[in-house]
């Protein structure tokens, strides 16, 4: 076949992402548009996914009460500081996956790399470190967001490569060591006020501002547009590959902050650091009810897709199950929900 | 803008991948000083068996214009299922194996189809569960296949160059190429991922053509996770993203586009016997391992680009440009 082809293909195919568009290409869902995405509460009607979301929120409160330790305060903290690397993240894969470029698989790797900065920078300065390490996160996924931005390429495929290449840059770099901070500055950050860990507190600011930018900006608001219908984004002369960036930006640098604070809390930074974080933020954003095609979701419900998700592995761990059956739990919920979510908005097309 | 391609880039683009890599593998001996023996050639063949019923199974997809994530766990649940079942009867561990990946694949066909949701999202939720399940069936450690007897069988060398495994993964491409050449399913597979909407009107029973690719992408992927972990005599819970990485790279250097609609599967087996080549060349020149993931990574990442719909926009503007220009220029 030819190029021809490619041509005839459908309006969110062709602008890009030809794998993250609704399963229908060639189908513009009628509608859709020009419809603005609503508030959290704003003419709620219970259905099936809500009500779904009650019932698993109930089993684990129920579960819960029947697990010794669970309703405790220690472990709600642990609940949430556990929430919070993830959620962190989370609030930035929320952005990008509403702007419509689908998800990252890189995010382990950079927030390791970011975990690495963090400590090669200490002698400059906490302040420094900080922000040197935030450009970093900033420079490497913005670089691949352009590549998504500008030419349209696979975000999946392309990121399971750009993770691949970060690792093994980081790996040529640092010789495969592990590294340890010259200074301990950053003890800083795994500061308690009033209880929970400073990062819980990072990710409420970050989710009230995202939730902030994503809904009274001008620049919140062109992401749903992009994400909704890429082709009237462009048609209304968006500037989309540059909004597409802005998202991923976003994105690299809650990557960062993640990474900083994984950093400070394990004390050491090496290859292990970023964990299954990429699978972890996916998990909490298509939980929390965001649309894996784009234009549909928001920052505050994927706060609450991370610590239902936390909530529920803390759950299993107090039972005993292991690490396995957690992530099998996970990978099930997030598709009941990810299938729930697709029924309503396809059952809002009709 | 569109001007037709002189040459079918699903034949010329794996025949070009392929050459490069034939020429670069007899050029070996040139880094190493070690004469090409047919175990060069035998092990090349170990190779394509690992990823080539991970690149036929993702391959058929992707012409259909989906992409299957979770055939890298499904190959992963597939290599450990058959270690726990085959201990003793590696048949029957095979077949549980293939089992597992059949039904697994129908489930993911049947949501993907019945609900047209996302193949990414419905593939990646069913990999993290896999990981999972297969995390859980072996407490994240290795398993140790000790059938020693299967393992020596499966690894035995079959007119010199081949192996029972290998043997089984060229039937596997055969069996596709017979159906996509003469086979009414064959131009359906690639109307499905040419044009969706139109395949529908004109009557393809896209539904169920949409079924049987993830049946048949986790059926080989559940394969191939069986032989590799048989041969290896060890099943890992986690092999990460690299089986899948190079089945990408092998499906995407086969001549198969990522918006679908393109490929063939003898493109697939060139594409998957160039990376099989490009593997045995590193393992031979004694590369580092970071940068022999550095090299994957990089070739994928530019084929992704390549591939891109936006660059292709791009360039055709530019020439577009450069006609309008040329056009103007000659009536002033």
């Amino acid at each position: 076949m030819t190029t021809a082809n490619n041509d005839n293909r459908s309006a969110a195919a062709a602008a890009g992402d030809a794998l993250a568009r609704p399963a229908e290409p060639g189908v513009p869902a009628p509608g859709t548009a020009g419809r603005v995405p609503r508030g959290a509460l704003a003419g709620w009607r219970p259905d099936a996914l809500d009500i779904g979301i009650v019932v698993v929120v109930l089993a684990v409160i129920v579960a819960g009460a029947l697990t010794t330790r669970f309703f405790s305060l220690a472990n709600a903290r642990a609940i949430l500081a556990s929430s919070a690397w993830v959620g962190i993240t989370a609030i930035g894969a929320t952005v990008v996956m509403i702007a419509g470029s689908a998800v990252s698989l890189a995010v382990s790797q950079t927030a390791t790399v970011a975990a690495m900065i963090f400590f090669e920078t200490q002698q400059l300065g906490l302040l420094l470190a900080i922000v040197l390490t935030l450009l970093a996160g900033v420079a490497i996924t913005a670089l691949q967001g352009a590549v998504i931005g500008y030419w349209a390429a696979n975000p999946i495929v392309l990121t399971i490569a750009a993770g691949f290449a970060i690792d093994g840059v980081a790996i040529w770099i640092s010789g495969g060591t592990t590294v340890y901070p010259k200074v301990t500055a950053f003890n800083g950050l795994n500061a308690t006020p009033l209880g929970l860990p400073l990062a819980v507190y990072v990710l409420l600011g970050l989710t009230v501002g995202a939730e902030w930018f994503l809904r009274r900006t001008t620049a919140g608001r062109q992401m749903y547009l992009l994400g909704e219908n890429p082709a009237a984004a462009r048609a209304a002369g968006l500037p989309v590959a540059r909004v597409t960036v802005s998202a991923w930006a976003f994105f690299g640098a809650c990557i960062a902050l993640t990474g900083i604070f994984l950093a400070a809390f394990n004390t050491i930074a090496n290859s292990s650091v970023g964990g299954t974080l990429s699978l972890d933020a996916i998990a909490a954003v298509l939980v929390g009810g965001t649309a894996i095609g784009g234009g549909k979701g928001s920052a505050l419900r994927t706060l609450g897709g991370a610590v239902l998700i936390s909530a529920i592995s803390d759950l299993l761990l107090l039972r005993g199950f292991s690490t396995g059956i957690q992530l099998l739990v996970k990978g099930i919920l997030v598709l009941l929900v990810v299938i729930a979510v697709h029924v309503r908005s396809a059952r809002g097309r009709r | 803008m569109i001007r037709r391609l002189p040459y079918r880039p699903e034949i010329l683009i794996p025949v070009v991948a392929l050459g490069v890599m034939v020429v670069a593998f007899l050029c070996t001996p040139l880094f190493n000083g070690h004469a090409l023996s047919s175990f060069d050639l035998f092990n090349t063949f170990q190779g394509l068996t690992q990823l080539g019923l991970l690149t036929l199974g993702l391959g058929l997809t992707m012409v259909a214009g989906e992409f299957d994530l979770s055939v890298v766990g499904t190959y992963a649940l597939g290599g450990m299922i058959a270690v726990r079942t085959g201990q003793s009867l590696p048949f029957l561990g095979v077949l549980a194996a293939v089992a597992a990946g059949a039904a697994i694949g129908a489930v993911q066909g049947g949501l993907i189809a019945r609900l047209r949701i996302s193949s990414l999202v419905v593939t990646l939720a069913t990999y993290i569960a896999l990981l999972g399940a297969t995390s859980a069936m072996s407490g994240g450690l290795d398993v140790t296949y000790t059938n020693s007897a299967a393992t020596l069988w499966l690894d035995r060398p079959v007119a010199v160059i081949f192996s029972v495994p290998s043997l089984i993964t060229l039937v596997a491409f055969a069996i596709a190429a017979v159906i996509f050449g003469g086979t009414r399913l064959g131009r359906e597979i690639r109307a499905v991922g040419g044009d969706r909407r139109a395949s529908r009107v004109a009557g393809v029973r896209v539904d169920r053509t949409l079924v049987g690719l993830f049946t048949a992408s986790g059926t080989l992927a559940g394969l191939g996770g069986a032989l590799f972990s048989y041969s290896y005599a060890t099943a890992n819970p986690n092999p990460g993203f690299q089986p899948l990485i190079l089945a990408t790279v092998g499906c995407l250097v086969g001549g198969v586009s990522l918006a679908g609609g393109r490929g063939l599967p003898a493109g697939l087996l060139a594409g998957a016997l160039s990376v099989a080549l490009l593997r045995q060349i590193d393992a031979v020149t004694a590369i580092p391992d970071y940068f022999t993931e550095l090299l994957y990574a990089a070739l994928l990442g530019i084929i992704v680009a390549i591939d891109a719909p936006g660059l292709r926009r791009g360039l055709d503007r530019l020439r577009a440009h450069a006609l309008t220009t040329r056009l103007r220029d000659r009536h002033q």
